[in-house]
């Protein structure tokens, strides 16, 4: 039997890891790609507490449902940004955005 | 060891891997590549804890949409060379990395100190689907409807904004 505290602990592990690459990264692709695994993390977090837990009621499912359409809302208008971003100053490195102009 | 706790470390392995690659990985290509990994391991462990229908959703919407849309995005903002770096100014690699560990310390540390309260149930997968359906019906029909107006506003809105500007001509003469 697995315990519950394993999958607390690897979800708070992935929220780092996420927590790490959205706060390093040069593209802003990938720092895309790192809110996505913060995103993911927290939803491994609910299912968890979902299955262990001792309410019988199916929430948990669906705020992670909701979060899951959320978060693809989410990548699609800031990918569109993203080539907005890019066709104006031809370059996608968080570092050469430095101007709201355009 | 039993199969489930083996299960559960081949799963979180592969999981761990996939999102240490996809932050790490200099190739963006690569990163994605990994990233799906990470999606997929995801998804395994919501079956390992019988949510099989948000594993199902998981695969379909994560991997089958949210990453095709990030190779996309990869292809439509090509740059000379398809490799990137990590921060390079000051010592802005180990502040993240900081920030990062102390984040994870601290809800570690709030995991290792809270009360045992878990009781796994078996839960029967036969009622799963059911039950999300009448709850998104009944109790959730508002979080529904709202979310099928944000889906909306988010695809006209990332159209709107990728779109090419064809009727302003001077604006492309910068």
């Amino acid at each position: 039997m697995v315990p519950l505290t394993a999958y607390l602990v690897l979800s708070a592990i992935l929220f780092a890891i996420g927590l790490w690459g959205a706060l390093t990264r040069k593209n802003a692709i990938l720092v895309l790609v790192s809110i996505e695994i913060m995103i993911n993390a927290a939803s491994l977090n609910f299912i968890a507490f979902w299955c262990y837990g001792k309410f019988t009621d199916i929430s948990a499912q669906l705020f992670v449902l909701f979060g899951i359409a959320i978060a693809g809302a989410e990548a699609a208008v800031g990918l569109a940004l993203v080539i907005a971003i890019f066709r104006f100053n031809k370059s996608v490195n968080v570092e050469e955005i430095t101007s709201l102009k355009g | 060891m039993t199969l489930a706790q083996l299960g559960f470390l081949v799963v979180a392995t592969l999981t761990l891997a996939g999102a240490l690659a996809a932050v790490t990985l200099r190739n963006l290509t690569h990163a994605v590549l990994s990233l799906i990994l990470f999606f997929f391991g995801v998804a395994g462990l919501f079956f390992l804890l019988r949510a099989d229908f948000i594993g199902v959703v998981q695969i379909l919407i994560y991997v089958g949409a949210i990453a095709v849309l990030i190779v996309f995005a990869i292809v439509l903002t090509r740059q000379r060379i398809g490799l990137e770096d990590f921060k390079q100014i000051g010592g802005a690699w180990w502040m993240g990395a900081f920030t990062a560990a102390l984040v994870g310390g601290i809800l570690i540390e709030i995991i290792r100190h809270s009360p045992e309260v878990a009781i796994f149930k078996v839960r029967s997968p036969v009622g799963s689907v059911q039950e999300i359906g009448q709850a998104l019906m009944t109790d959730y029909v508002l979080p529904f409807e709202i979310i099928s107006i944000l889906l909306t506003a988010a695809l006209i809105g990332a159209v709107v904004i990728a779109m090419e500007e064809i009727q302003n001509p001077r604006k492309e003469k910068r």
